[in-house]
């Protein structure tokens, strides 16, 4: 068939295999080039969806996203008992691994790393986490939060000092800082997609994040009583467990993919305004946070605010890489091939032809098996 | 040849009955029949053209019609499994990480709890004391309490003496904050007026429900007690709370001793909060005795 849009000749299917666009009409659902309704790394979703999995799980197909799900919800649920059993240190350290052990699960499954673990781990979590020790304990030095609790009988007790410090300051150096070891990783050339910076960057951030929960909550894993009233400790544990980590996954993703995006000559407005999204993000967190936990309003509002600008950044994340897949797909020779998401044995270039996947977000294990093809004329 | 599930769209290989993706029952087609249907597009798809086959995986070496370029192909050899954990193994590191997290975090806090009751001797819980303006403390080797400097900070509401390198940390209308020089702890003096009036009481539940919402932990120390009392003139009740200080890289096991009062007519409220780590409580309320007895109320 020619290819409505970029008038190649391909094999017939529902996307163009040379340059994913949606083919016939496909106004009732969107533009057929841009396919916003047809998410490049799961077609199945729409591109504004902050969806968790399909984000920064980019190379799982749509059955093992699904195995990730229930494994994140046994962990969850693991995380309430524990809770409820009154457990809280356990809690704590559970919530706290939950998210970077199943991501590790996902850099193993989809061979992220290729022939080079220990290289990429060790500059992506390791470094991550290095990094996230040591700001964590200077951030710990330069801010006492005794002082911070005040008059016990007028409430607000937070001072502009400590708005700007932990709120402002804190949050951009963290965004400085995180995305240094997946950027100076020694065999960066050999992963040139930016879906690879993307999880690079989300494995730095998680790196940082485990670091800084861990010394952050040092003080209460030694120093609470092994069983206790659990109390109001499941609303910390829900930002311990969930948007602590994805908030540090998604925006150093963001950061990383951005540069990653320069590197290959294609950084535009969009790439942009995704660092000005993510420092805004973080900021946005922080800032709220505080100034929430400050009016003494219900912790399920600071729950939802956290939820909130996550979600914003999960989408900008999405929206980012979505193109990015768009443009660096193309690029793919013909072979054939099995499409991770669909399951096809395919004869393709860059996009399934039956369900639209870009084929660089496929596990490395998927590429290799890639036998090339010549294109029939 | 490959099956396709009817189903799913999944492919299989030759000889199974059942899908291995969905399960579903498989059927080999017959060669006579028209071959099954590609998996349903999106809305908007166009299918091939009329009396074209559509994609469907054939024997090696298939003919599609001039003009028709299947997207499909039947693999020579068992294609290699496109996944490499099996779901049972991502699930079972997810409980294992729960159970080993589980127990170390039991241990730890275990011996965490140890260390802490060697530390504090008979208890964490020492109540606020009132001090009797020029009584002097009862001696003590071990701390020593802050001699008072030259400084008086005051406000509407109240004045106190800052000991020699203590520091003001905060200062508004109604409250002061005092801290020490080895950032061990603070102490906030507070006064101002109470519209409506509160009793004691009243102010106590405040207290209470404020420490309760803004930290996850808040409860009364274990042994210690609540008691009606006089503070420097004010009468009220003190008591001492529990809790753990999250912010700024620190989750801190902090202990307050407290006391809320009141005037007669409830107008005017008075406040006192001394805070430190749980374990290091009644030392520090023996550091922050002078303070504590230079308190003087403005309001009555």
């Amino acid at each position: 068939m020619r290819c409505d849009h970029c008038a190649n000749d391909a094999p017939d299917g529902v996307f163009c295999t040379r340059c994913g666009a949606h083919q016939g009409k496909t106004a009732e659902v969107g533009n057929a080039r841009t396919r916003r309704h047809s998410y490049a790394a799961h077609p199945g979703e729409h591109v504004v969806q902050p969806s968790v999995f399909t984000t920064l799980f980019p190379h799982l197909g749509e059955r093992k996203v699904h195995e990730f799900r229930w494994a994140f919800a046994v962990g969850v649920a693991g995380i309430l008992i524990l809770y409820i059993a009154g457990l809280i240190t356990a809690a704590i350290l559970v919530a706290t691994f939950l998210v970077p052990v199943l991501y590790l699960i996902y850099l193993y499954e989809a061979q992220v790393y290729r022939d080079e673990p220990a290289t990429v781990l060790g500059f992506t979590i390791g470094g991550g986490a290095v990094l996230g020790l040591v700001f964590t304990l200077v951030e710990r030095v330069a801010y006492d939060p005794l002082p911070s609790v005040g008059n016990p009988l007028r409430g607000a007790a937070i001072d502009v000092g400590t708005l700007l410090f932990l709120g402002l300051l804190v949050p951009v150096v963290q965004e400085a800082l995180k995305p240094l070891p997946a950027l100076f990783m020694p065999n960066r050339a050999d992963f040139p997609e930016t879906v690879d910076g993307l999880v690079f960057g989300i494995a730095a951030g998680l790196g940082f994040s485990v670091a800084e929960s861990l010394v952050t909550f040092s003080g209460a894993i030694t120093g609470l009583p092994a069983h206790l009233t659990p109390g109001n400790w499941i609303f910390d544990l829900a930002t311990i467990a969930v948007f602590q980590p994805l908030l540090q996954a998604t925006t150093t993703g963001m950061i990383v993919a951005t540069v990653w995006r320069f590197r290959r000559g294609r950084l535009a407005r969009r790439e942009v305004g995704g660092v000005a999204t993510a420092v805004l993000a973080h900021v946005a967190f922080a800032i709220g946070t505080l100034l929430m936990k400050d009016a003494l309003l219900n912790p399920l509002f600071i729950l939802v605010w956290q939820a909130v600008v996550v979600g914003g950044v999960l989408i900008y994340v999405r929206y980012v890489l979505h193109h990015a897949l768009l443009e660096e797909a193309a690029h793919m020779g013909f072979a054939e091939t099995v499409c991770p998401n669909c399951h096809m044995n395919i004869v393709a270039s860059g996009f399934c032809p039956n369900c639209g996947m870009a084929l660089t977000a496929a596990p490395a294990s998927v590429k290799r098996a890639r036998k090339p093809r010549a294109a029939k004329a | 040849m490959a099956l396709t599930c009817a189903h799913c769209g999944a492919q299989n290989p030759d000889g199974n009955l059942y899908c291995q993706s969905c399960g579903s029952p498989l059927a080999a087609p017959p060669a006579a029949a028209a071959p099954p249907s590609p998996p349903p597009g999106p809305p908007g798809f166009v299918g091939p053209p009329p009396g074209v086959a559509p994609p469907v995986a054939g024997p090696t070496g298939y003919q599609a019609p001039t003009g028709y370029q299947s997207p499909y192909y039947a693999p020579a050899a068992p294609v290699a499994p496109v996944h490499r954990t099996p779901w049972m193994l991502i699930l079972a590191a997810v409980v294992a990480l729960t159970i080993l997290m589980a127990g170390c975090g039991t241990a730890l806090a275990i011996l965490g709890s140890r260390s802490t009751a060697n530390n504090t001797g008979p208890g964490v819980g020492t109540e606020l004391p009132s001090p009797t303006p020029g009584v002097t403390p009862t001696p003590i080797a071990s701390p020593t309490s802050a001699p008072l400097g030259a400084t008086t900070e005051s406000n509407d509401g109240v004045s106190v003496k800052v000991p020699a390198q203590w520091s003001v940390a905060n200062k508004d209308v109604e409250s002061i904050t005092l801290s020490d020089p080895n950032s061990e702890g603070t102490v906030t003096v507070a006064s101002g007026p109470s519209s409506p009036p509160q009793s004691a009481q009243n102010n106590k539940n405040t207290v209470d429900t404020e420490l309760k919402t803004r930290y996850p932990d808040a409860r009364n120390c274990p042994n210690t007690t609540t008691t009606t009392t006089s503070f420097n003139g004010a009468t009220g009740i003190s008591w001492t709370m529990c809790f753990t200080l999250t912010q700024g890289g620190h989750s801190l096991p902090a202990a307050a001793s407290l006391f809320a009062g009141a005037n007669s007519t409830g107008s005017v409220y008075y406040a006192v909060l001394v805070l430190t780590r749980q374990d290091n409580l009644p030392a520090f309320l023996v550091k922050a005795k002078p303070v504590l007895q230079s308190v003087q109320w403005k309001l009555t």
